[in-house]
């Protein structure tokens, strides 16, 4: 198939799976539509008064009537209003949108080199102290979870040391030191993971036949790895790092409310806790974009880096 | 603090008038010691006497300063229809009220200059303050007040004000500055039940929607930003008609759910105060250079309740099993590490002045186990709770104690734990749930709006109408001893009907920065920005 012709499937799939999740989200939302009353008008309002607003604000309509209504909205690029933020979605999602792709980028921009340099340096030597030192330090940050490495930082470098700021806010526009925790606890959870995968797929292509040979042939270690191993080896891990994206933009979802980053996740997680569907809805709606987005992206690299995908 | 013994201290009124005939009663009282001072002063100030106020430091005059309060910001509507403490800690900046209730649940004027009840307490007469002004000039007056009243009782009125105040069956505009309430049953405690978070005093302009689009108050603040979920801006009004606030902003700012975030925050200085820290946080408060505890004892608590109409707790006997498997001092000890005092399953507090004391209930698992074989469930009983740790994690703690307790006398608890606003789609719905309840000066007003007969807040069920009788009856006596007399069968006739189990009070807790000056902690989580001075 064309390039173009993997291209149009995807975005046919695209839109096809953001149909079917809008659908799927919107069924499981009005399941409990009550609880988008008691939000609204406090706990302690009564039986009566919740269903006077409820039918005030349409929600007594069929199921399929509301659908289409937002289906409609939505195609007409009005994702409506969150009843929580009291603002337009629209509005409300493009800076934290933002804000997220800056904390999500200066992740990405970390981990990868470093996560590709250590696993290429453990990988080239399997079992050397290098490999030891490298490989135990990633399972090491693998294994500890987001929120005891955001409360272990934030123990050191917070409360202990006083060094950095405890909350990134970013009340009064963009503060890099705002920024140093939470990307570091992103780059800890991510890089042991990458450098690992890297490792094993560095270790398997340097025991191929024809980095063998180049090594018979005397060609130096450092263009083994530039010219012969690097390239293969990085078809795995840049898989990894396309998987990431969507995980650093829906999945920070812990480190940004440790930290009350007012990003995309405090957004989809605030509309969660408030039960504010629309404002779900359209969460899940670009996150949807993200992952396939990146699944595309991952498929056009790998062409890149293999040619035999090219003729498949 | 009782202070028997001191010589209780001669008042006069509000107005200039002579007092109300029952504050002689209460002096004798007071004298003869069966009421402590403060218990004398707090019902004087009901009735319209003027309460001496206590030392304090001198505060500074106006600064530059800019207070960071670290506070959930949420969408506010309509003040009167506000279910959240938080909310009137944000428009509390902006609007006044007619009276106001201090740390010390004393009764101090506020737009009101004085309050005069009849001698029947059936008639209480206000006068607004002189020269108050809108902050959009207009100046404040009687008819400005009535529109309040008005839209609080109107039939089609969402405000809880109109089950609180349903007393109220008309409203007087005498002059300007002078209206009279008419009652239709005495009511002591109106002048204090007025600071409630609902009872913020609003322009008649405003139309009922969105309350923090351009809002017209009397207070010293202005709102010049609000962003739900992020942040609240206020600026020093200069044209105020009272003394200037001290500081020129406060930024409200919403760090979300999570306490050991705020407590980061005002580690690294970023912030200057916080709403509240749990029991958890405690001990890092107090080690933290950046930061001060604030403690004080509080009628807020935590009731684990059920609801009578559903199986089995429509059986006496499930309930009084439960509520006599319950260890209370194991819960208080364990669960909130001993900071509060032991309550009876009757949810008013030794703390409050109207509290009956009944003889106190012991724990008796033999008793829970006989009770249970003989509603028939002698080889066990299952059960769960339904919590959503609304005040913190510490609820939990408390219900995995309790959990213990109800497994001796053979009932197997299961708990089911909500996220907070989950729960608050449900408390009064679940047969078996844990609820916070929050501060309330009197254990009346409590009593009156969680177990009156077909109370909207009435989460059990719980129906007796002698109990609403005894209501009735104490709300109108302002003698404190025969009050809590008639107080006494009340909770006597609660527990008895075993519908809650209320295990305690706990201690409540914040932290500031140590250069926050002139803030005193409220027990009912009130925060009054306009005093407070950075150091």
């Amino acid at each position: 198939m064309t390039i173009w012709g993997a291209f149009g499937r995807r975005v046919v799939q695209l839109l096809a799976t953001m149909l079917v999740v809008s659908f799927l989200v919107h069924l499981a939302l009005q399941s409990n539509i009550d609880s988008v009353a008691v939000k609204v008008l406090g706990q302690y309002s009564t039986e009566a008064q919740r269903h006077a607003w409820l039918v005030e604000n349409h929600y007594d309509d069929p199921l399929l009537t509301r659908y289409w209504r937002w289906l409609g909205g939505v195609m007409q690029g009005d994702w409506g209003m969150s009843r929580h933020y009291q603002e337009r979605i629209g509005v409300l999602l493009r800076p934290r949108l933002a804000a997220s792709a800056l904390l999500a980028g200066l992740a990405l921009a970390i981990t990868v080199p470093l996560s590709l340099a250590l696993g290429v340096a453990a990988g080239v030597r399997a079992g050397g102290p290098a490999d030891r030192a490298i490989s135990a330090l990633a399972i090491v940050t693998t294994s500890v979870p987001d929120f005891a490495m955001a409360a272990f930082l934030v123990a050191i470098f917070v409360l202990g040391l006083g060094w950095l700021p405890g909350v990134s806010t970013m009340a009064d526009g963009v503060a890099w030191r705002e920024l140093v925790l939470p990307v570091a606890v992103l780059v800890l959870a991510s890089t042991g993971y990458l450098a690992r995968a890297t490792r094993a797929s560095m270790v398997e292509v340097m025991g191929q036949p024809h980095i063998r040979m180049a090594r018979l042939k005397g060609v130096g270690p450092v263009r083994i790895i530039t010219h012969h191993a690097l390239r293969n080896a990085l078809l795995t891990p840049v898989t990894l790092i396309m998987l990431q994206i969507p995980w650093l933009l829906s999945g920070v979802i812990i480190t940004e409310v440790f930290f009350a980053y007012r990003g995309f996740g405090t957004l989809l997680y605030q509309a969660a806790l408030n039960s504010d569907v629309s404002l779900i809805q359209a969460g899940a709606m670009v996150s949807v974009v993200v992952v396939v987005t990146s699944q595309l992206l991952g498929d056009l690299l790998q062409r890149a880096l293999d040619p035999r995908l090219r003729t498949a | 603090m009782a202070m028997v013994g001191q010589r209780t201290p001669r008042l006069h009124s509000l107005d200039g008038g002579p007092l109300h005939p029952d504050v002689a009663m209460l002096a004798a009282a007071a004298d003869a010691g069966s009421i402590d001072r403060r218990s004398f002063l707090q019902h004087a100030s009901w009735l319209g006497a003027a309460v001496p106020l206590g030392a304090c430091a001198a505060a500074p005059g106006p600064s530059n300063d800019r207070l960071r309060f670290v506070c959930a910001v949420q969408a506010i509507s309509d003040p009167a229809l506000s279910a959240w403490v938080e909310a009137s800690n944000l428009y509390r900046n902006v609007l006044e009220f007619l009276t106001e209730v201090d740390a010390d649940n004393i009764v101090r004027p506020a737009l009101a200059e004085s309050w005069r009840p009849s001698a029947d307490l059936r008639t209480w007469t206000f006068t607004l303050k002189p020269g108050v002004r809108w902050s959009n000039g207009q100046p404040l007056t009687a008819a400005d007040i009535g529109h309040n009243f008005d839209r609080w009782l109107a039939p089609g009125s969402k405000s809880v004000n109109r089950t609180a105040l349903a007393a109220i069956t008309g409203f007087e505009r005498l002059d300007d500055r002078r209206f009279a309430l008419h009652l239709a049953r005495p009511l002591c405690t109106l002048a204090e039940q007025l600071y409630s978070p609902t009872c913020a005093i609003v322009h008649p302009g405003f139309d009922g929607t969105r309350w923090t689009d351009g809002p017209i108050g009397t207070g010293p603040y202005r709102l010049t930003d609000f962003q739900v979920g992020r942040q609240a801006r206020f600026d020093r009004r200069d044209d105020y008609w009272g003394p200037p606030a001290l500081l020129r902003q406060i930024d409200v700012i919403d760090l979300g759910p999570d306490v050991a975030t705020h407590v980061a925050a005002l580690a690294a200085g970023q912030v200057d105060m916080l709403y509240r820290i749990g029991v958890s946080e405690l001990d890092l408060v107090e080690r933290l250079p950046a930061a001060r505890l604030l403690r004080h004892p509080s009628a807020m608590t935590i009731c684990m309740r059920m609801k009578i109409d559903q199986a089995p707790f429509d059986d006496i006997r499930v309930r009084r099993a439960i509520q006599l498997a319950a260890d209370n001092a194991a819960m208080l000890r364990l669960g909130h590490r001993g900071f509060g005092i032991l309550a009876d399953h009757t949810h008013v507090s030794a703390l409050q002045p109207d509290h009956g004391s009944l003889a106190p209930q012991a724990r008796d698992v033999r008793e829970a186990r006989r009770l249970l074989a003989a509603a028939g469930f002698s080889s066990g009983l299952d059960l769960s709770l339904v919590l959503g740790n609304t005040t913190g994690r510490w609820e939990q703690d408390v219900a995995q104690i309790l959990q213990q307790n109800l497994a001796e006398a053979g009932i197997r608890l299961a708990l089911k734990v909500l996220p907070p606003t989950e729960y608050w789609s449900v408390w009064d719905k679940v047969p078996f749930g844990l609820t916070s309840w929050g501060h309330r000066p009197l254990g009346i007003m409590t009593l009156d709006l969680g177990y009156r007969g077909g109370s909207s807040w009435n989460e059990t069920g719980f129906a007796d109408p002698q109990f609403d009788t005894l209501l009735d009856t104490a709300m109108a006596v302002v003698d404190p001893v025969a009050r809590r007399g008639v107080m006494a069968q009340a909770q006597q006739r609660l527990r008895d009907a075993a519908v809650i189990m209320q295990p305690f009070w706990p201690e409540k807790f914040t932290a500031v920065s140590p250069r926050i000056r002139g803030h005193v902690l409220h027990p009912a989580d009130y925060f009054r920005l306009e005093r407070v001075w950075l150091a």
